[in-house]
């Protein structure tokens, strides 16, 4: 067998551009499938991670994921609101350590606009337990003098090119963002009467919050003073500066985050909201939703599969024509082996020998490829779609994929060289090509 | 050397006999030119006599063994040791050098590899071979495929001599030279077949050499197919 390496390894080298397409081929298939499940799992985690540190959602009851997506993602819209006194009383049970409140309705330029305390730059975390993070500025002051101030998320300030003290100005209502997109400046900004100034722009979170431009709940107490049921109060208006002459303490709020001082006791405080007489309220587990949410969305995530599939056989295929299409070389020279005293056994070690060092090299090849693929673009994803690839173990599907594409490469490589063999011995001694 | 048991062979199960053959003995040493008009079954033959072919009834022996007893690996096995083969073309593995073409059967066959160990190892058997058959050092090393075709038909005489097999076969070997090279290529195979002292069983059309080999047969004279069993 020691000779017959010599000759594969001459033979492979005698066909050596043939043979790296074939292992081109195959990397490139390993290199996708690989990236696209480590993009799966990676999307499917940041996903997971787009709230932490909170221990409970609690808003005016509706279905878990229609308040989770409302809350956390800003997304549709929730049937009713709670009402402060309601924040109040959960605040102070003596489970809870923190609450903040939340209001939803606004948005500007398509972003959403979230109303909220100071304390949820404090309080809310994302992925494993990270604080948001200032890039520039401060939290707004959350009292009368700083009552127009707005802190903004990272993409907020990106997308519109915003830094610290640019003016804005809130639309009412959650536009479509595209639809406001397209008619950026063109003035649906029923607030315009009243502007805020940015005093502070949020690092990247690659989380929802990212898109998000924070206010103080007196703020957007303040804006709607003059509205009533959804539209402006006619012959009416009431002045920015007027506007802090009023009681801007709001009644009622979108939803609450909370925080335990244990875990332990989650589940107690869900039956007290639930529970609750005074009004109907519902106490979410952020993890949980996420996990229905994402069950919803599992639909895309398999597709996403099925097309990683379709590539993988579309790849081992145009291997297969490869190698088929280098059929007759071989077999001539599995002829002329044969005539020279090759039996069976050192033909097929040969074609195995083969099948297995380029399938191997191609497998390898795309790993390397997808590893330093990723590693490049790894600035870009967190900045641009927020998605967090980690540079750890691969995961045991990925390998599954590796050898998923190493056992088709074999095959697809060793389908043909059976036949070139079959045909070798059915020649007899000449080949007949 | 050849014994050939009156025998029957068809391509397919159905169809008809392409050979259908008396009983033939070839001695040891003979040189027997096989010759008949195209599609008569000769290359039909070299395939029974080299075993790689199973005949429907009747025996092929070789060296008095039958091919027929032989198992699959062990046919492999005796004929690598017994038998060297030349055809019409190709014969070489293209990328590897004139040498390594010409010891390659002594890497399939233990008894060829240990006959040429008297005369100083393959390489050195190999080098005398090309040398006799007008093929000079400086082709030696380069790759097979850089040789014209009449210096490859050359090497694969060489490459069939090696180990001194008892029964060449030729398939032709000839049919791609021009016509002036013919005649030196076949004074070179005889000479080297009677010096090897191996039996050598030569298709051809070219009949102008005929009378150069021991024996003449007219396989379509040999052919039986359409007596009735």
């Amino acid at each position: 067998m020691n000779s017959l390496l010599g000759i594969a390894r001459r033979s492979a080298w005698n066909r050596r551009s043939t043979l790296a397409w074939v292992v081109v081929s195959l990397a490139l298939a390993t290199a996708l499938l690989w990236t696209l499940e480590r993009l799966r799992h990676d999307i499917r985690h940041s996903f997971s991670q787009s709230v932490s540190g909170v221990d409970l959602i609690v808003g005016a009851r509706s279905s878990p994921v229609q308040l989770m997506l409302f809350s956390v993602f800003h997304i549709g819209s929730v049937p009713q609101s709670m009402s402060m006194d309601s924040v109040q009383q959960l605040s102070q049970h003596r489970s809870v350590s923190w609450v903040v409140p939340l209001s939803l309705g606004d948005s500007h330029r398509g972003f959403p606009v979230l109303g909220t305390t100071p304390a949820y730059f404090q309080h809310f975390a994302y992925g494993d337990k990270q604080p948001l993070v200032l890039q520039q500025g401060a939290v707004f002051a959350g009292n009368l003098d700083g009552l127009y101030e707005a802190v903004i998320g990272a993409e907020v300030a990106h997308k519109m090119g915003y830094g610290l003290g640019q003016r804005i100005t809130l639309g009412h209502g959650m536009h479509d963002h595209d639809h406001s997109h397209d008619h950026e400046g063109a003035g649906i900004d029923e607030h315009a009467d009243k502007p805020f100034k940015v005093v502070g722009i949020l690092a990247p979170t690659g989380t929802p919050v990212d898109r998000t431009v924070h206010v103080s709940l007196q703020a957007l107490q303040a804006l709607h003073l003059d509205w009533v049921a959804g539209t402006p109060m006619p012959g009416g208006q009431i002045p920015a500066d007027q506007a802090r002459k009023f009681n801007l303490e709001p009644e009622e709020v979108t939803a609450a985050l909370v925080g335990l001082k244990s875990r332990a006791a989650v589940f107690n405080v869900q039956r007290f909201v639930n529970q609750y007489e005074a009004e109907a309220l519902m106490g979410v587990m952020p993890g949980v939703a996420l996990g229905e949410l994402w069950s919803v969305l599992g639909v895309g995530e398999n597709a996403l599969l099925a097309v990683s599939a379709l590539v993988a056989l579309v790849s081992v295929v145009s291997l297969m024509a490869v190698v088929l299409a280098g059929l007759n070389e071989r077999r001539r020279e599995l002829a002329v082996l044969r005539a020279v005293g090759a039996g069976p056994r050192h033909v097929l070690g040969l074609l195995t020998l083969e099948g297995v060092w380029v399938t191997c090299a191609g497998v390898v090849l795309g790993v390397l490829l997808a590893q330093a693929g990723m590693a490049l673009a790894t600035p870009w994803l967190q900045q641009s779609l927020g998605i967090r690839l980690q540079m750890a173990m691969p995961f045991p599907t990925q390998l599954a994929w590796a050898g998923a594409v190493f056992l088709a490469g074999l095959l697809a490589s060793l389908g043909p060289a059976w036949r070139a063999y079959r045909l070798s011995l059915a020649d007899g001694l000449s080949p007949r090509v | 050397m050849i014994d050939i048991e009156p025998l029957r062979f068809a391509w397919t199960r159905a169809g008809a006999d392409t050979l259908a053959l008396g009983r033939l003995h070839v001695p040891p040493g003979q040189t027997v030119f096989l010759h008949g008009p195209s599609g008569c079954g000769k290359s039909t033959l070299l395939g029974l006599l080299a075993g790689v072919l199973s005949p429907q009834s009747g025996r092929v022996s070789l060296l008095g063994q039958d091919w027929a007893a032989l198992k699959p690996g062990q046919r492999d096995a005796f004929r690598a040791d017994h038998v060297g083969v030349i055809f019409q073309q190709f014969n070489l593995l293209p990328y590897l050098s004139v040498l390594d073409n010409v010891t390659l059967p002594c890497r399939f066959s233990p008894l060829r590899r240990s006959r040429c160990q008297s005369a100083g190892g393959a390489e050195a058997v190999a080098q005398s071979w090309l040398g006799r058959m007008g093929l000079s050092e400086g082709l030696w090393t380069r790759r097979a495929d850089a040789l014209s075709v009449g210096q490859q038909q050359r090497v694969a005489a060489a490459r069939a001599l090696i180990g001194q097999p008892e029964l060449i076969l030729a398939d032709e070997p000839t049919s791609a030279l021009d016509a002036a090279l013919r005649q030196g290529f076949m004074d070179l195979l005889l000479q080297a077949a009677r010096d090897a002292g191996s039996t050598l069983v030569c298709v051809s059309h070219d009949e102008q050499q005929a009378l150069r080999f021991d024996v003449q047969w007219s396989l379509p004279a040999l052919q039986q197919a359409e007596v009735p069993a």
